[in-house]
This record gives structure tokens, sequence and C-alpha cells, in this order.
């Protein structure tokens, strides 16, 4: 699981300058690096909503850290009780499949994870792992389908689709279609498609703030599948930039502490 | 009677008018006719074990797994590998399908190097023989996929799908075909699921009616024609037939009714029994045509018509009456089958009387056959073969019971092998696709059956959990259980991943409900969590374990069922027992119980009847004994062919009641005239058996004709029904000729004399 930027670097490739006849690309570009953190520290509630409306909660901190070419990111459990305590920890590598350990307090053991699948769900909610993670930005193609105003931001509509289908197998959809705002290139919506090519998941982003070091984070994430009703939402109820964990608060050994 | 008589023929165009206006209005409703070949929609919705199964499907989704089985020398050569992967993707990327289980789909749970590692079971196909030999070894002991994705001699690989589509069946099963096709290999592939036999017995429905019924009313036609030579002979009953056929099949949509596979059954349970009523009619007609070449056409059909009219009716409400036993059955497609059944019997008893006299009229005398007289010579030889039989009854009646009851006591051990269909897999020929692949599945995988039993309560509790994998570690020693399955499982499967053997928790339910609460967070991190929506709701308040099985019989169902209840009965958590295999079992039931009431009812119908028509209860008795005969063996032939009592041989009883008691009537009638003018039962017996044991024995033949057309039927269990309707019309035949006639001459009752 590609966890580099959890949550933050979440979703949005895309990027450009407000250069004229900047294109779909350079456009996602920008949008992907004005987001884009070395190190933060955070606290987080997921909620994850079944078809009938009921809802699991999850309050999780977080921590992530860039070592060298590495990205470490470790992840605590505060809530629920039962599993209060458990810790994930993971490296990810820029030209390899990650690693994970998972520290269970209950029975006082740090177990790796060897899983090679990304477009499978995030901790059971409506993110997917590849949601997490950068994707290279040569796996696409872009195209600037139209502007529209969205929220009362005026956006380009950015189609992003897959290069081919094990692309697609990986990445868990077809192409996806993101509201890009003009000037800032913050992305306040994304449309996901399936394999078939039908519309799968919209993730709405919210509370967009910006930080010290001049990028963007956004408080609020909601994932809305519309296939099977259901949805998750990701909020932040803590933010850093930057992080003074030391490089081996990010080793398996150190998981239970 | 005579006013009757006028009646017909003074309103001749009333009744052909009102007969061609019959026509047309059911015209509308017969455009209406839908095929439904789901017969577990049949069955009543509040019987427990729907009712059961509907309260899984709630929590856990509708279970409508289809199985494609592939058969190859070994499944994991690259080329199968590779068409199973193309396959696998492809339907995953279908809306139809919220399940796709493959070799590429399963996962594979293991502990490896300090970690857990969570895979489709086959990650990369393997190249080298050296890699294939490791995978192989690996599938050998992956509990999620060795003999439940690939069988133990690694010959078969399934690819299971769980349908969700808005499709059709016949749509769906043309796509997976299309697509199947799209990706050829040598693998031999067949397919089962209940959406494929409902394809299929509907592909076969139709082409059965498509068939069946113009066959049918050629050999009709064919036999009409060489029984009377004359054109009227033939349009007439044929056209009786057809509206019958009409009425009976519009009632069906017109009652909000679909066609079952036993509607097949309707049009040649028409087309064998509606004509006789014209037979008769035509044949009486051709007699006085004969003898008295002076009357004109009015005063035969008047003379006609009044000599028919009681036999027709008696023998139409007969037959009514043991068809219509059907309606106490508690399958819907039974109930049905003896409703409309009995109406179109009754509209063709109706038009033999109105519409074939008021239509001869318009026909100008026919000529005096040459045939027959022709015939009288044929009718010779079997005239000397009744002569002879009716002496010998005379003689030795004793001999004969004694033959009867040999027979019968031979017959009756073979009611030991006497089977219930435990399922409606016998639907299709034994050499289909369908059920090539249930064979391959009970032998090489966990079997075909399956039982769901649903558990309430904190779904993280190891006392549950405990209890859960206790009960699976049992059922599993039960030679019959192919798999159980339930989140206990899975919790035990993770523990060999996170533990390591030897160690404390190894294979194990954790002591603690935050260390599940672990396993299942730390799952949520690797694999998929829909991996758990089979078995356990989202609030992890239900689970349900799946237990899979070979059975063919009900013994061994019941057998299962025993045991899941011996083990769980007492535990507080468990709240309902469901599965395909329990509403199989209730059909099962329905149809045994159907069987009974249904014949029940038809047989002391028919008694009173009879005691009515003749005003004697000894003619009641007497009159039954070739039912019982008749059934008895029936039953017991059964048990001896190894044909099983299902929804469509359940109807046997009924219907045969129906058509048998016939005979005996018309001997008994017989008899009885002739005892008014002679005392010699010798006498009386052979004149009985020459007119009216002649007439029985065509009848029954004309019969038998019109059910042997089902021999032509796509499905086997209407082959069975149509050899067996054969076999008891044929022995009600011989029992009320043989039998009736020997038992008379040793009680000599009185009714008879009356």
């Amino acid at each position: 699981m590609k966890t580099k930027k959890n949550l933050i670097a979440i979703i949005l490739i895309i990027s450009t300058t407000m250069g004229f006849a900047q294109t779909a690309k350079e456009i996602s570009e920008k949008a992907s690096n004005v987001i884009d953190m070395e190190a933060m520290e955070m606290s987080l509630t997921l909620k994850i909503y079944n078809a009938k409306g009921r809802v699991r909660v999850r309050q999780i901190t977080m921590a992530s850290k860039s070592f060298g070419q590495i990205n470490k990111t470790i992840m605590k459990f505060i809530a629920p009780a039962d599993v209060k305590g458990t810790s994930i920890l993971v490296f990810d590598y820029e030209k390899k499949d990650d690693d994970m350990w998972i520290y269970m307090p209950a029975i006082r053991k740090t177990r790796r994870i060897i899983s090679s699948e990304k477009g499978k769900s995030f901790m059971g909610s409506e993110f997917t792992n590849a949601d997490m993670s950068k994707p290279n930005m040569d796996n696409f193609n872009y195209k600037i389908l139209s502007s529209e105003t969205y929220n009362g931001h005026s956006c380009w509509k950015i189609e992003t689709s897959c290069k081919n289908e094990d692309i697609e197998d990986k990445n868990g959809y077809s192409k996806r279609i993101a509201w890009i705002e003009k000037g800032t290139y913050l992305c306040y919506k994304i449309k996901f498609y399936d394999l078939s090519g039908e519309l799968h998941k919209v993730q709405s982003i919210k509370q967009y703030k910006k930080q010290a070091n001049g990028k963007y984070f956004a408080f609020y994430m909601e994932m809305k599948n519309k296939q099977n009703d259901r949805k998750s939402q990701m909020i932040i109820n803590k933010f850093q930039i930057g992080s003074k964990l030391p490089e081996s608060s990010f080793t398996p050994a150190m998981m239970d502490k | 009677m005579i006013n009757k008589e006028i009646f017909v023929i003074k309103y001749k165009w009333f009744i052909i008018i009102s007969t061609l206006l019959i026509i047309v209005a059911c015209i509308f409703p017969l455009m209406k006719t839908t095929i439904n070949s789901d017969l577990m929609s049949y069955l009543p919705d509040d019987i427990p074990s729907k009712i059961n199964n509907d309260k899984i499907e709630k929590v856990f989704g509708k279970s409508d797994p289809l199985l494609i089985v592939f058969e190859t020398d070994d499944v994991l050569k690259e080329s199968t590998l590779k068409r199973i992967q193309t396959l696998s993707k492809e339907f995953n990327r279908m809306k139809d399908f919220d399940m796709v289980i493959s070799l590429f789909d399963t996962k594979n749970i293991k502990g490896e190097y300090g970690a857990m590692i969570v895979d489709p079971v086959i990650k990369r196909i393997p190249k080298s023989e050296s890699r294939r030999e490791k995978l192989r070894a690996e599938i050998k002991t992956n509990e999620l996929a060795y003999k439940l994705i690939v069988s133990d001699d690694f010959r078969y690989t399934v690819i299971i799908l769980n349908s969700v589509t808005d499709k059709t069946d016949i749509e769906l099963m043309s796509i997976i075909t299309e697509l199947l096709d799209k990706y050829p290999g040598n693998e031999s592939i067949s397919i089962n699921g209940q959406a494929y036999l409902r394809a299929e017995a509907n592909d076969k429905i139709s082409r059965d009616f498509m068939v069946l019924l113009p066959i049918g009313m050629l050999i009709m036609a064919i036999f009409l024609w060489f029984s009377f030579k004359e054109k009227r002979g033939v349009l007439l009953p044929t056209f009786v037939v057809a509206i019958s056929i009409m009425i009976a099949m519009a009632l069906i949509p017109l009652f909000g009714w679909q066609l079952s596979v036993i509607g097949v059954l309707i049009p040649i349970m028409m087309i064998a029994i509606a004509n006789d009523y014209g037979i008769h009619f035509i044949a009486k007609y051709q007699e006085l045509n004969a003898k008295h070449p002076d009357m004109t056409m009015n005063e035969i059909t008047k003379d006609v018509t009044s000599y028919l009219k009681k036999p027709v009716i008696l023998t139409g409400i007969t037959t009514i009456v043991g068809i219509g036993g059907l309606v106490t059955h508690v399958m819907l497609p039974a109930k049905q089958m003896g409703v409309v059944t009995s109406v179109g019997v009754a509209f063709a008893v109706l038009l033999s009387l109105t519409f074939i006299p008021a239509s001869m009229t318009f026909f100008k005398k026919g000529k005096i056959l040459k045939s027959f007289s022709e015939n009288q010579t044929k009718i010779g030889f079997l005239n000397k073969l009744l002569v002879k039989l009716s002496a010998i009854i005379a003689k030795r009646p004793r001999q004969i019971i004694y033959i009867f009851v040999s027979f019968i006591i031979i017959v009756i051990l073979g009611l030991s092998h006497f089977k219930i269909a435990s399922d409606f897999d016998s639907i299709l020929p034994e050499k289909h696709s369908y059920n090539i692949s249930l064979n391959i599945a009970n032998k090489h995988f966990g079997g075909t059956k399956n039982i769901s039993v649903m558990f309430e309560g904190d779904m993280k509790d190891p006392e549950i959990l405990k209890r859960m994998n206790y009960y699976e570690q049992q059922l599993e020693k039960m030679p019959e259980i192919g798999s159980v399955n339930s989140i206990a499982s899975m919790i035990r499967i993770m523990s060999r991943a996170i533990n390591d053997p030897g160690e404390e928790f190894y294979d194990k339910i954790p002591d603690s409900r935050e260390a599940i609460a672990q396993y299942l967070a730390l799952y949520s991190m690797s694999g998929d969590p829909e991996d758990f929506e089979d078995f356990v709701d989202f609030d992890y308040t239900k689970a349900v374990m799946l237990i899979q099985y070979k059975a063919d019989d009900i013994k061994t169902i019941n057998k299962i069922v025993d045991k899941i209840n011996l083990l769980m009965n007492d535990d507080e958590n468990l709240s309902v027992i469901g599965g395909t295999s329990l509403i199989d079992k209730d059909i099962s039931r329905a149809i045994a119980t159907g069987q009974r009431d249904s014949l029940i009812f038809a047989f002391f119908a028919i008694m009173i009847l009879l005691m009515i028509i003749f005003k004697s209860k000894t003619a009641g008795l007497i009159g039954s004994i070739p039912l019982l005969f008749a059934l008895v063996s029936t039953f017991g032939i059964m048990g001896w062919t190894g044909i099983e009592l299902n929804i469509v041989t359940a109807l046997l009883s009924s219907i045969s009641i129906g058509l048998g008691v016939d005979y005996t009537i018309h001997i008994f009638w017989r008899l009885k005239s002739e005892l008014k003018t002679t005392d010699s039962y010798s006498e009386a017996i052979s004149t009985s058996l020459r007119t009216s044991g002649r007439g029985i024995i065509i009848n029954a033949f004309s019969v038998i004709v019109g059910f042997s057309i089902l021999f032509l039927s796509a499905f086997p269990l209407i082959q069975y029904f149509a050899f067996l309707i054969i076999i008891s019309i044929l022995l009600c035949l011989v029992s009320a000729l043989i039998l009736i006639p020997a038992i008379c001459v040793l009680t000599k009752p009185k009714f008879l004399k009356k």
C-alpha cells in the first residue's frame, strides 16, 4: 500500500501553471504538487457508512516523513477500544512494492504484511489504497474536457484515463474526472469510473487550508460509492507540517511504544 | 333429453358462434403467457425454509451462484491458467456479478518469513515446471482454494460467479457463453447453477411446446384418419382438442400464473384425453350411418347425442374429479395443472356434446365406409382373444386373482427402493452440461448442496467464535461435508498467518475480543473487507456459517440437518438455519404430502362417485380395486426402476385414477346391462368384453398413443412420466378387463343384478 503523503497527496495527480495553453497533464501535475508535503503529523477520524447509514468510526493518529528515497508513515488506532494501540507502519518505495507492518497489542506481536493489490479498499473504507498514493503520471492520458464552476470555484474539468488494462486493474478504475480550480490548482471533486466505464464513486474535497510552506491541505474528504450507496469520510482533527519524530520511531521495533 | 337435442340442433348457430367467440377470447390471454422455470418460486412463501432463507439473504445478500467448471489434464498448464485469468478479468468487469471467484481472485493467506501475506492464489502464471510444482504444493495447503476452486487431482478448476443481474437467465447465459467462446481453449467446460438450470429449462419448455404440440396434433389426426377414414372424423375431434387446449392454456395467464415445466404436459394430456368424447361421437355416428342408411343427418345426430350423453358426462366427471385432486397439492404447478386440465376436460365434454353435434348437422351424410366392414375382420381377431379371455375368467377366477396378488407382491417389494427426489437436478438429461458439472462438483469438489446457519451476537466475542469453530470441526468430520466456512474459520486461517507454528495462538481463535478485532484490522489493511461480507455483517452482530456438502437423497440431507441441530440447537446465539437444500427438502416434502393428499382425495372421491353412479357401496369398493392395484404397482415399479417421485411423476396417480376409472365404469355398466338378460356370468362377461371391452381397449390405446408423444420431450422427468402413465393405464385396463370380472364372478355383487 502506497501510503505516501497519505490522505494528503490523496487522489490528486493533477497539475499545471497558470500559463497560457497549459496541457491537461501540466494542470494535473501542478495540482499534485500543490498538496505535496515532505513531512507531517495529524489525527483524523475515518467514518465508514454502509448503505443503510450505519457507521463504523475509527480514530487514527498518523505521522509521515521522507528519509532519502523512502517515505515512511506510522499510523496508530486510538478508537474503537478493541483496536486501540494497533499500529501500522508503511515504507513507501519509489520503485518497488511497499513494506508494511502491523503491531497488535492484544497479542503483543508485530507482523509484516505483504500485499500487492492497490485497487482495494483502504481500511475497509470507500477510499482505496490507490487513492492514498501518488501514481506515476506517465500511466495516464490527460484531457481538458471543459471549464465549469463548481461550488463557486472556477474549475477545469480534467479527464485522466488509464493507458492500459493493467493500469486500470492496479488502480481499480478506468478513468476519472477532476474539478481543478483555476489559479489555485486545488481539486474539489473527482468522479471515478469503474472498469466497465460506469460511474463508480464521487469524491468531494473541502476545507483546504494554506500551510506555512505555501502548500494546501484538505481537512475534509468524502467518497461516495454510487453503485452500492456506501460512503466514507475522512475528517482531519489536527494537522501540522513537518514531524519531529526521528527515523528510529519509524521502525517495526518501536511500534509497541 | 329430447329438449336438449332440439336445443343442440335448433341453436346450432348460437353454439358454433359461441365456440368461435371462446377461441377469440382465448387469444388475448394466450399472448400474455410467460414461462417461469424456477420451481423454487412455486413453493408457498410462508414455508419455514423460505422464510429462513429470506432472513439470511436479507443480511448477506442474495446468493445465486453459477459454477463454470474447466476440465483438462492439468489446470496449472500455462494455456489453461491464461484462459482462466482472462475470463476471470472479464467477469470481474461485468456488472452482472457481485462476486467472481477463481484461482486469480481467491485469497492465499499465509505466514512466511515473519510476514502475513494476502495474495491471490495465483499472482503470476508459472512458466517453468519447477514453479508450477511449487504453486501446486502451495495450493494444496490453501484451504480456501484446494478442493474448492481446484480439484484434488488438479484436473478441474472452477470460476464461481454470484449473479446480481437484472438480465433474464437466458440473456445472462448467452453473455457467458459468448465470453467463453471468445476465449477458446482445450479445456472442456460445463456449467451449473440455478440461473443456468432455469435458462436451460426455459429453453426446453419452449422447445417442447414447439415440438410436442404439432407432433401430438399430427399423430392424433393420423390416428383419427385411420380410425374413421373421414374428414369430419379428423376435423371435429381435433377441433375440440384444439379449443380445449386453448382454453386450458389461456387460464394460466388469466389466473396470473406462469408456465412451468409441468405446463408441457397440459396440451399433451388434452390430446390424450379430450378427443375421447369426440371419438365416441364419430364412432357412434358411423355405426348408425352403416346400420340405418335411411336416417337423416339430424336424426343420427339426435340419436348419437342422446345415447352418448350419460356415459360421456360420467366418464368426464370421473376424469375431472381424478385430475381435480391435484388442486389440493401444495406446489402451485400441480395445483395449476389440476385446475386448468379439469376445466379443459370439462370444455371438451361440453363441446363434444354441443359443438360436434351442432357441426355434424352441417355435414352431408358420409358414405358408408368400406373400412367399416374391413374393421370387422380385424376386430374378429381381437374378439377371439376377448372371448378366450372371458372363458378363462369365468372358469378360473381364483387363479386370476392369485396371479394378480403374486404380481402385486413382487411390485410391492420395489416400494422399499422407492425414492423421493431431493432436488430438481434430474430435470435435465444426464449427459447435459449441467449434470456433468454437478457430478464433477460432487466428486471432486465440496458438493453442490448448501446449508447456511446464521448466528446473532457480538461476532468478535471469542466464546461465540470458538463455538462456531468447534461446530465447523465436528461437521467437517462427516464424509458428506465438503467445506464449512465462517468468520471463525477466516480468523483461524489468519491466526496461522499471524502466528508461527508452535506458538500459543497458532491455528486458534484468540482468547480476547481485542485480539480478534486486531486480526480483522490487520486484514483490512491487506485484504479486501468484502472478503468477509459473505460471513459477517457490517456491525459484526450477525454471522453466517456456510456448509457445503454432497447428497443425492433426502436421507443424507436429513442426516446433515440432524447433526447441525444436535450440535447447535442449544446455542443461544443460533438465529436461523437456512439454505437452498432446506428449501429442496421442503419441496420434496411438499411433493410427497401433495401426492398423498391429492391421491387420497381422488381415490375417495372416485369411490364415492362409483357408489353414487351404481347406487351401491360394493360398486365403490370393487371399482376401487383396479385403481389401487394400478397405483401400488406403479409406485412399486418406480422403486424397481429407480424413477423418483418428483414434481412431474407426483401428478401421475391423480391422472391415472381419473382416466383409469372409466374402464371400470364401462365394464360395470355393461355387465349390469347383460346380467339383466342372463343369469350366466360367463355369458355376461363374454359379451361385455367383446363389446365394451373392445371399446375400452381402443380408448386406452388412443390415450397411450397421446401420452407416448411425451417420450419426445427434452425433459427426462416428462419421459419417465410418459412411461409410468402408460404402464399405469395398461394396469388399469388389464385389471378392469380381467380382475374386475373375476372378482364379480366370485362375489356376484348385488348391484350388478339391480
